[in-house]
């Protein structure tokens, strides 16, 4: 008997107003892997982690974390679980300081835990910002501090929205050498990203996305060989 | 000459005071985006609450004071969390009005609860003085007052500085989703938020009511002070909005020591709504709204439905019609009752130009009775003291609303939503404090007389000719801006309300239409001002004051913001208001306007939309009952799709 997949999704179906942003998307995160979610601009990528995280409420269809549902609560219920997300864009508070960007960990994870040691072992750069205030620093270092802070949450289901956008290949590297260490000591995740070569790279698994539904499911070896990503992604 | 200082001294008293409130305002509104209109109403009913506990029912401070901070004051705060929390994510102009709805609602519900007589008010602090620097003597109860506030601020920046709720607090302030996924209940946050600010204003209240005295009106304008030295925290920094008020209330202090009459004495009143002017107009760009993240909301709530050219043709009929049964009206109703018909009428002109300009436009304004007041004062001294010809004293009347238009116009280009809101209030306080309290100008508390005109040889002087004369205005007006806004005029007003950007991506230059907008609807609101006053014989500054203009927006709300038909139910409220009415249900009307206002909030329709919407649901019910059981109802559907298919 495997233990129960860190993350299932059945039938989930999305509404912005009248749009249709997801329907019926059904996708599972088995315990201790990557899956890579990939597809177009508009594919409902973002969605589906907005959707586990409580962000957006679903219109049909459930959720589940750890055998858990999830799909009426609010996020901080859904954060309590230990679902971590590093969202899309900066995920940092621009005017608190570094530090205090990382003591909110405290909030996340009850015990002891020290966020700004642990975080400052990940990327040492960071070491010499504490009191600076998030808002200034550069993209790749707000990057790392959303990592960071993600990281030391403990997750239990870790989601990663476009953590490569707007970064310099250099930084783009250093985060994912993060992600595959976490994923190495067993953290499962679930990875949103345009960078396909480093997704197929680092993904046990991958989903296709494609106007809200999925349309390709495989390793990552199926999804090279058949081709179909390259009609969805133009490569 | 006296030294200048004892007066920097009760300045910093004082403007303590407005700090704090300040700070009540800023806080609700960095947490939950919610800008308070109706802090000084929270804070008056406080006050009243107080007083109810400590003078009526004999209870000694150290149980009252407690009891109020502790228990009535955060209750009120969870309340209007439970109030607005919902309301968050919508256009600014719906959280607008639903403060200014709590506002109303308060100012009704006091002297329902506590009464109406006058209070003497007993001491909270001791009266006796202590010397300061050897020569200014200080009331304790001022330096208690000073301390209190000083006290409250620096906790407050204590627990949002230094403690990890505080820590969390900036987060959510930050960014709210983010904090959520971090675990932080959003929602736990904002309640801690109302409750302190309500909290800060009860001690706001206590602390007003011994030198403003407990009354309704005067207590919650005195807490407009406070929104000056809030905008100067650019509404997020505490320690901006308290050093503001502490400023504001030394120059006011100030101010004072050159004159306790006069022109002075004029400005020292409207500096606070001075302040906020020139402040909004110049940190204008710099602001920025909080919680107006666009959110999906479902259809029908927020901003009015697209309107079809065919529904505009039906409705031109409709008003048509309309107007030839309200030129009947005198048949079957006349006396004193036509007379509140037609006061029902020119309301109901002076609400059209805010449809126009709110519900057409997108653009609040909080200064509508302003310019009516303008049209009523110049018709006062033209038509009645010059002895002009009535409609010569009305035309002038229009011609001075229109550079007061292009100012408001001019402001609004720089500024939208909430900022828009607090200007056009500030500008309304202005012309209350500058122009129409002038004895000169308004005749004072006795007020001016206004003529009843004579056109063509016609005397209108008689109830029914004036009538006839209103209701003409009222239908040209009416039929005419509907037939505008079938056309091109029409359709570059929605884009000003719906999507102004998209506007000026596109080439559409806007400006002009926004000032033609505030100008003609201002000429149109003076207009109705002289007619009122033409009605009315005899005007005072109160009938055109910010509450006049506060009222109108609500009934407007409450008849639809979007309808022509909206601004004539809101006159017909304003009219029915003036029936003989008993004075125990009459007091019960505000509070339901008020309450209305806070149910209809989401529908720019009003009453209308809301009767429609039930009769259908009735309608179909009724239709229902004798035809196949619901049960049945799926099947037929699925028919018609494979038939049709």
């Amino acid at each position: 008997m495997s233990p129960e997949p860190a993350l299932e999704l059945e039938g989930l179906t999305v509404s912005y107003g009248g749009l249709r942003a997801l329907s019926g998307v059904s996708l599972v995160v088995p315990a201790g892997a990557v899956v890579a979610l990939l597809g177009p601009n508009g594919a409902g990528k973002s969605t589906t982690l907005r959707a586990v995280s409580g962000l957006v409420r679903s219109e049909a269809g459930q959720i589940r974390v750890g055998g858990i549902r999830v799909d009426r609560r609010p996020p901080h219920a859904v954060a309590r679980l230990g679902v971590v997300h590093v969202p899309e864009g900066r995920g940092v508070f621009p005017s608190l300081t570094v530090a205090e960007n990382l003591e909110m960990v405290r909030t996340a994870v009850a015990g002891g835990v020290d966020p700004v040691g642990g975080a400052v072992e990940l990327f040492p750069v960071l070491g010499s910002r504490l009191r600076q205030t998030a808002g200034s620093l550069s993209g790749g270092e707000q990057q790392m501090l959303a990592l960071a802070r993600a990281l030391l949450c403990r997750p239990r289901l870790l989601l990663v929205d476009e953590i490569s956008m707007g970064l310099a290949p250099l930084v783009v590297d250093r985060l994912f050498e993060a992600l595959r260490d976490r994923a190495a000591a067993g953290t499962p995740i679930l990875l949103v990203e345009q960078y396909v070569e480093a997704a197929l790279e680092l993904a046990d698994f991958v989903y296709v996305l494609d106007k809200g539904r999925v349309v390709d499911v495989g390793e990552p070896a199926d999804i090279r060989r058949g081709g179909l990503l390259g009609a969805y992604l133009g490569n | 000459m006296s030294a200048l200082w004892p007066f920097l001294v009760l300045g910093i008293f004082s403007g303590s005071v407005y700090g704090l409130a300040a700070m009540g305002v800023v806080l609700t509104y960095k947490t939950a985006g919610v800008f308070n209109f109706a802090y000084g109403a929270v804070a008056m009913f406080c006050a009243y609450t107080y007083w109810q506990l400590h003078d009526a029912w004999h209870l000694p401070a150290p149980v009252a004071l407690p009891l109020l901070l502790l228990v009535v004051a955060p209750l009120l705060g969870l309340l209007l969390e439970r109030l607005f929390s919902p309301l968050a994510g919508l256009s600014a102009e719906v959280q607008i009005v639903a403060s200014l709805a709590v506002l109303a609602a308060l100012e009704a519900l006091a002297p329902i609860l506590f009464g109406t007589q006058d209070r003497a008010l007993r001491d909270i602090f001791p009266r006796s003085t202590v010397l300061v620097g050897n020569r200014l003597h200080v009331g304790e109860d001022q330096l208690a007052m000073l301390l209190i506030t000083l006290a409250s601020g620096a906790a407050l920046w204590w627990l949002l500085r230094r403690t990890r709720f505080g820590t969390a607090t900036r987060a959510v302030v930050d960014n709210r989703d983010l904090a959520g996924m971090i675990g932080v209940n959003g929602a736990r946050i904002r309640r801690a938020a109302w409750v302190v600010s309500s909290i800060f204003a009860a001690l706001v209240g206590i602390l007003l009511s011994p030198s403003q005295g407990l009354d309704v009106y005067q207590l919650t304008v005195v807490v407009i002070y406070a929104f000056a030295p809030a905008v100067l925290g650019r509404l997020v920094s505490l320690p901006w909005a308290y050093g503001g008020g502490v400023l504001l209330g030394v120059t006011q202090s100030v101010l004072s020591k050159w004159g306790a009459s006069g022109s002075v004495a004029d400005v020292e009143a409207a500096l606070p709504y001075l302040a906020l002017l020139l402040l909004l107009v110049f940190m204008g760009r710099g602001l920025k709204e909080a919680g107006t993240t666009v959110r999906p909301v479902a259809s029908g709530s927020g901003s009015p439905a697209p309107t079809t050219r065919r529904l505009l043709d039906r409705r031109v009929a409709l008003g048509t019609g309309a107007l030839v049964a309200a030129a009947a009206v005198p048949l079957v109703v006349s006396g004193p009752r036509l007379h509140d018909v037609t006061a029902g009428a020119v309301y109901a002109l002076i609400a059209l130009t805010l449809v126009v300009l709110s519900g057409w436009a997108g653009q609040i304004s909080l200064a509508q009775f302003s310019f009516a007041g303008v049209g009523a004062f110049t018709a006062a001294h033209l038509a009645g003291s010059g002895g002009r010809h009535f409609l010569l004293a009305a035309l002038v009347g229009m011609a001075l609303a229109v550079p007061l238009g292009l100012v408001v116009g001019f402001l609004s280009l720089r500024l939208s939503g909430l900022f828009l809101a607090l200007v056009t209030m500030a500008f309304a306080l202005l012309m209350d404090n500058l122009v129409f309290n002038r004895s000169d100008v308004s005749g004072g508390l006795t007020g001016v007389t206004v003529p009843r005109p004579e056109i063509l040889g016609l005397s209108l002087a008689g109830r029914v000719g004036f009538y006839e004369l209103v209701v003409a205005v009222l239908g040209t007006v009416g039929l005419g801006a509907l037939l505008l806004f079938r056309g091109p005029v029409g359709r570059r007003l929605q884009i000003l309300r719906d999507s102004p950007l998209a506007a000026s991506t596109l080439g559409v230059n806007l400006t002009t239409t926004k000032l033609v907008t505030f100008v003609v609807c201002g000429a149109v609101a003076a207009l109705g001002g002289s007619l009122y006053g033409a009605l009315q014989q005899s005007v005072t500054p109160q009938d055109f004051s910010f509450a006049a203009s506060l009222e109108l927006l609500l009934l407007v709300v409450l008849g639809g913001r979007s309808l022509v038909s909206g601004a004539v139910l809101a006159g017909a409220a304003y009219g029915v208001q003036l029936l003989p009415i008993p004075a125990g249900v009459a007091r019960f009307i505000p509070l339901g306007i008020a309450l209305g206002v806070l149910s209809l909030i989401q529908e720019p329709e009003g009453t209308l939309a809301q009767v429609r919407r039930e009769t259908r649901r009735c309608l179909s019910v009724l239709r229902r009952l004798p035809g196949p059981p619901p049960a049945a109802l799926p099947l037929q559907l699925a028919e018609g799709v494979s038939g049709g298919a």
